[in-house]
């Protein structure tokens, strides 16, 4: 057994898998909460990301940078998070506030013209050039090559420590804030039963309005956490992004947090040991009967909860 | 003839204890309320059959007023979407199943008739034998991807068939490599990414098509025949069915009826459908492709079905006309610019009441446009200095009116930014505030139009495209042609 | 009731029948008309300006452009405009478009379309009516083996002088012997598996062990395929469309403390965005950017295009460049139809062009005396070893 295969390929999957699972959790909490398929999350996705390089730019650009890492790492996550948040809160409002009491399928259209608007805004602003974070060559610290040493010889690059580390940390963060906020309870009322929590006195516009900012901001992270190890930036990347973190969102049991993590982790394991062991080229074609199968042995996703249905 | 019934017909006795299947009893009663003008209610007593007759006989003049390739190419494009949009409204409108997997029966067809009749194993079966065979092997393989899928509802359904969508692209994709096991060596099914070229035309027992033309009516024939059929389906046991299938599944199987088996019937017919419109555009192309049967294609007939109304043949006619044409109009940035002005101005006056307002906000913008185009001509040089996109009148006046700086990338970006944010926050305002805040933003939509947008005519309608989906959504969320329900829960 | 609908129907059919016989019946003809020179003339180009591809055709578009811009400028000249086409590298769409170009009696010639197979997929149309077409960027050596001549041109060399080029390289100079292995991956679309397959076999008729890989143009993480890359491993070849694909694939190497060398094709050649030391590329000319003769036309174009620009720009202004020299010829009595230009076009060639060689067709409309360079790259600079 070749064991330096194995750890390397359960390493990146573990990073890939954890960006997918922060895009997720955003899909997941909107989902929960308006039972609507966000296909504007994955063009939040590519905001954040762009807005983490207009960072790095203004501190001087990749090969030049002027600050310390941790701040500029700082920076990034709060602008990004910021950004991506108050794009989704301003998609909420101007898109799909209309839309709440409308058949399922409309915000759903809608969604996807949000998402084309965004993308095609972004290509003619910003360029459709792949652009780069180049964190393997930042100057006073090349986070993408420095890297600690595994068993069997493997490594696992400081790149792919911020992200599972930042991944893991937002995740408990958001947690706690569901599970023990005020907000968060009333978020998990609303997800409930939206007229039942409204009738008990919950500000259900704002809980909306909550959930999309959090939502957003996470999926505006994972642009920087998935740009600090895997480095570009273009227009469409948002759009394989948000299939996939709809995957592990439904793989994982759509509206259940914990389950848009699993999913994640599942999809960039799956990727990553059907490239290492079977084949590169029918790598999607693996991963997609993998998860065909886990859905027909938990139709709800792993860890979803068979719907009762209310007559 | 439920869905349709006059309504200048006097209602019968027990009409407001029954409201319709799945409809709300508020927006049942909704169109008695309404006051319809006699045009619509005479519109109305027509029968349905007769305006798809209309729309075929129309339809079918487009070659005789035109000899453009190009538009009868865009035609066939069209009625190739109505056909694709036609089939997903079974599975979508009437039965209510989120299929993301559709386009895969599309390329599945294609890829079909491509390797039966193309060099690539050297077969050219008769195109008569070709069409059952693709016909039944879609609908097969839609059962196939059926009944598994059959017990889940809702997105687990919708991401399994989206599964199955790319589970089909990577294998058409990668299918000049296909080994068992990886134990043989790769066979070469599909071409691989250089597709399979040299694809014959459809002959049909000696009649040859070969024109654009002739493709345009096979299309034409084909979209009416089905487009019929689907409406005798319909107006069948087994359209009712599926139409109480999707208002309430549950409530249906109470009733007694078999949902699997209608879930299963549901996506055979679509599959079907689909499979018969790919063997059309393989013909066509003479070459099928990997790349035509991917999400992008999914998303463009789901917007023309959504758009034009789930469950609404009319819609599904009007919803591909309006996505498909707008998209290839907006391709010339001549004509787009017309469009983008007329829609502008015309919007303005059917929305500005009273007219007084209607000539301020005009006339204010005409004057703010003066304004600014006198003070920079002599502040900033420059901004006078560019290229106008537009030739005749409009471009001349447009010249003298707009600023057209010299390499406007940068400053269009802006203002494009700019403009943005400024229609969002007009939809804030309310009363006079709006109106006078529309003056600024006009101008500064038509300077975003002229110095940017107009300059990347391929970017700009995709970005239009986005408007136009979010706009009429939001406007009307049951599609221009479906009929309002309320969800109840 | 049923009655007057079905005879409504019936009357409806025969109608339609009628004019459906009519208008088959009508031969379409295509525009054969001359073109008063006066007014300028209109070249289409087909590029994949959106979609996953956007950045390779946004810059063919740009160059091509910016070419019309700079020739527009000068007095006497018979003004161009290139009128774009977006095919969003989908052969179906680029069929479509090509309609549109036919149908377009202005336009006197095309450049493009981007892929191979967009070149197959539209050839039929764009030879009925009559117009030529040359690609800065379609390879696949059989697009030029006669089918098209006359009507397809490119002004880059195809795979089978590139894929020679590059095994034999490998095998000669960087220590890939008879026995040891090389990882060729390909990007899953037609020009990358044309040169993979190529290479492939080249080196595998030479005894090397070659471990056939694939990644897709969507995928921004290759550490799962680097982990596959053996300390035998010498070489791994990658014939990519998008530079920043080699070169993430080429940091990950890195990264993982491989030693395999990376080896990118003409698409990757970049020097703004490949530039992972020790890599090698291959690509039938110098690079633009870094030509001393070229500064200035480059300055000019980030002036109007700001940002980035990659390899599959330049070779479109070089097009745009030709067709306005034929145009010129072919206007000298005013008047210019397609087939004149189709002529005249196949008959231009240039001694300098910003790509540094001459450039002229064959006969076939490949590009003649195509031969290709080997570049290492050293502290980010592309150095010309072979």
């Amino acid at each position: 057994m070749n064991w330096n295969l194995f750890v390397t390929e359960l390493v990146s999957g573990i990073t890939h898998g954890s960006v997918y699972a922060l895009i997720a959790l955003g899909y997941s909490m909107v989902y929960g909460i308006l039972k609507l398929l966000n296909f504007a999350h994955g063009d939040i996705y590519m905001v954040g990301a762009y807005i983490g390089l207009g960072i790095i730019s203004v501190f001087g650009g990749p090969l030049a940078l002027t600050v310390n890492v941790v701040l500029l790492l700082f920076v990034m996550f709060l602008c990004s998070m910021l950004g991506g948040g108050l794009l989704g809160v301003m998609i909420e409002r101007f898109a799909y506030r209309r839309l709440r009491n409308a058949p399922r399928i409309a915000p759903l259209i809608t969604a996807l013209g949000v998402s084309f608007f965004l993308e095609n805004s972004a290509q003619l602003i910003l360029g459709a050039q792949q652009q780069s974070y180049n964190s393997f060559s930042w100057t006073n610290s090349a986070i993408a090559f420095s890297h600690f040493t595994l068993p069997a010889g493997a490594v696992i690059s400081y790149a792919s420590v911020i992200v599972i580390v930042g991944a893991i940390v937002l995740m408990i963060a958001l947690t706690l804030f569901v599970q023990r906020t005020q907000t968060g309870k009333a978020m998990r009322a609303t997800s409930f039963d939206r007229e039942a929590a409204a009738m008990m006195g919950i500000d259900v516009d704002r809980v909306i309005v909550v959930t999309f900012f959090i939502g957003s901001a996470l999926a505006g992270a994972a642009g920087v956490f998935n740009c600090l190890a895997y480095q570009q930036v273009f227009p469409t990347m948002g759009f394989q992004a948000g299939l996939f973190a709809f995957t592990a969102a439904v793989v994982g049991g759509i509206g259940n947090l914990p389950g848009s993590v699993v999913g994640g982790l599942l999809i960039g394991l799956a990727e990553a040991f059907s490239i290492g062991y079977i084949s590169s080229t029918f790598e999607q074609a693996i991963v997609f009967a993998i998860l065909i199968v886990v859905m027909l042995v938990r139709p709800s996703g792993i860890l979803g909860r068979a719907a009762v249905q209310k007559v | 003839m439920d869905g349709e019934r006059d309504s200048n017909l006097p209602a019968r006795p027990d009409e407001a204890q029954v409201p319709r299947v799945g409809v709300d009893e508020w927006v049942a009663t909704h169109e008695g309320r309404l006051r319809r003008n006699r045009l619509v209610a005479e519109l109305e007593r027509v029968p349905r059959p007769a305006f798809y007759l209309a729309f075929g006989v129309a339809a079918a003049l487009l070659p005789v007023i035109t000899n453009d390739g190009y538009i009868i190419r865009v035609g066939f494009d069209t009625l190739l979407y109505m056909l694709l949009a036609l089939g997903l409204n079974i599975v979508v409108g009437y039965a209510g199943l989120l299929d993301l997997g559709y386009v895969a029966f599309y390329g599945f067809g294609a890829y079909s008739y491509a390797m039966l009749a193309s060099p690539k194993f050297g077969l050219h079966w008769d195109t008569l034998a070709i069409l059952p065979v693709v016909v039944v092997a879609s609908a097969l393989l839609g059962f196939l991807v059926a009944i598994p899928s059959r017990r889940l509802v809702g997105d687990y359904l919708a991401i399994i068939t989206l599964f199955f969508l790319q589970l089909f692209v990577t294998v058409y994709q990668n299918g000049n490599r296909i080994s068992i096991l990886g134990l043989t060596r790769g066979y070469d099914m599909t071409g691989g990414p250089n597709g399979i070229p040299g694809v014959d035309n459809w002959d049909l027992g000696g009649l040859k098509i070969s024109s654009l033309n002739g493709y345009f009516y096979a299309a034409l024939i084909t979209f009416i025949v089905l487009l019929g059929i689907v409406y005798l389906i319909d107006q069948s046991r087994t359209g009712r069915a599926w139409k109480s299938l999707r208002e309430d599944p549950l409530a249906a199987e109470l009733m007694g009826m078999p949902v699997n088996r209608l879930k299963l019937i549901a996506f055979a017919c679509g599959a079907a459908i689909a499979g018969l419109t790919g063997t059309l555009f393989a013909a066509l192309n003479t070459a099928v492709f990997s790349a035509d049967f991917d999400v992008p294609t999914l998303i463009i007939v789901y917007a023309m079905l959504i758009l034009g109304g789930a469950g609404s043949l009319g819609g599904v006619i009007l919803g591909a006309l309006v996505v498909n044409v707008s998209l290839e109009f907006l391709r010339t940035p001549g004509h787009a610019t017309w469009v983008f002005y007329v829609v502008v101005v015309a919007t303005l006056i059917a929305r500005i009441r009273p007219w007084r307002w209607l000539a301020v906000v005009l006339g204010g913008t005409v004057a703010l446009g003066y304004i600014v185009h006198a003070i920079a001509a002599s502040a900033w040089p420059r901004g006078t200095h560019g290229d106008v996109s537009v030739g005749g009148w409009l471009g001349s006046w447009l010249k003298g009116w707009e600023l057209h700086p010299t390499n406007p990338m940068f400053i269009g970006n802006i203002a494009f930014v700019i403009l943005v944010f400024a229609v969002l926050a007009l939809t804030l305002l309310q009363g006079w505030q709006r109106r006078v805040a529309m003056i600024p933003t006009l101008y500064l939509a038509s300077f975003a139009w002229e110095n940017r947008l107009v300059i990347e005519p391929s970017i700009t309608r995709l970005i239009l495209i986005g408007v136009i989906l979010i706009v009429l959504m939001n406007a009307r969320p049951q599609g221009l042609l479906g009929t309002s329900r309320v969800e109840i829960v | 009731m049923v009655k007057r609908v079905s005879l409504v129907a019936a009357a409806a059919m025969m109608a339609a029948l009628a004019i459906v016989a009519s208008a088959v019946a009508r031969p379409t003809t295509v525009a054969a008309s001359s073109l008063s020179c006066t007014k300028g003339v209109q070249i289409g180009m087909l590029a994949p300006i959106t979609g996953p591809a956007a950045s390779i055709g946004g810059d063919q578009l740009h160059w091509a452009q910016f070419y019309a811009t700079q020739w527009n400028k000068v007095k006497g000249h018979v003004k161009i405009k290139i009128v774009q086409g977006d095919t969003q590298l989908d052969p179906s769409k680029a069929s479509t478009v090509a309609q549109s170009f036919a149908s377009n009696k202005n336009i006197v010639g095309v450049i493009g379309p981007a892929g191979s197979d967009e070149v197959q997929a539209t050839a039929p149309i764009l030879r009925k009516a009559g117009l030529a077409f040359a690609s800065g960027s379609a390879t696949r050596v059989s697009l030029t083996n006669g089918s098209q001549k006359g009507f397809f041109f490119r002004d880059v060399p195809n795979d089978g002088v590139q894929g020679p080029t590059a095994a034999n390289y490998m095998f000669e100079k960087l220590g890939v012997k008879s026995g040891s292995n090389v990882m060729v991956v390909d990007d899953q679309e037609s020009y990358s598996t044309g040169l993979a397959d190529i290479v492939g076999s080249n080196l595998s008729g030479k005894g090397v062990h070659v471990d056939r890989e694939s990644i897709s143009q969507k995928d921004t993480d290759f550490s799962s395929l680097v982990a596959k890359v053996t300390s035998a491993t010498k070489v791994v070849y990658l014939p990519f469309q998008l530079a920043s694909q080699a070169q993430l694939f080429a940091q990950q190497l890195k990264a993982q403390g491989k030693s395999a060398i990376a080896f990118g094709s003409d698409g990757t050649f970049d020097s703004s965005k490949f530039t992972v030391d020790g890599s090698y590329i291959s690509f039938f000319a110098p690079d633009v950017t870094t030509i001393a003769a070229d500064a200035k036309i480059v300055a000019a174009f980030q002036k109007q295009f700001p940002g980035a620009t990659s390899p599959f720009g330049a070779p479109n202004y070089v097009l745009a460049q030709m067709y306005s020299s034929a145009i010129t010829t072919a206007c000298k009595d005013k008047k210019i139809t397609r087939a004149e230009l189709r002529k005249d076009f196949a008959k231009v060639s240039l001694k300098s062009t910003i790509l540094g060689t001459p450039i002229r067709f064959t006969a076939n409309g490949d590009l003649a005396g195509a031969k290709f360079h080997i570049f290492k790259i050293t502290n980010g600079k592309y150095q010309t070893v072979q």
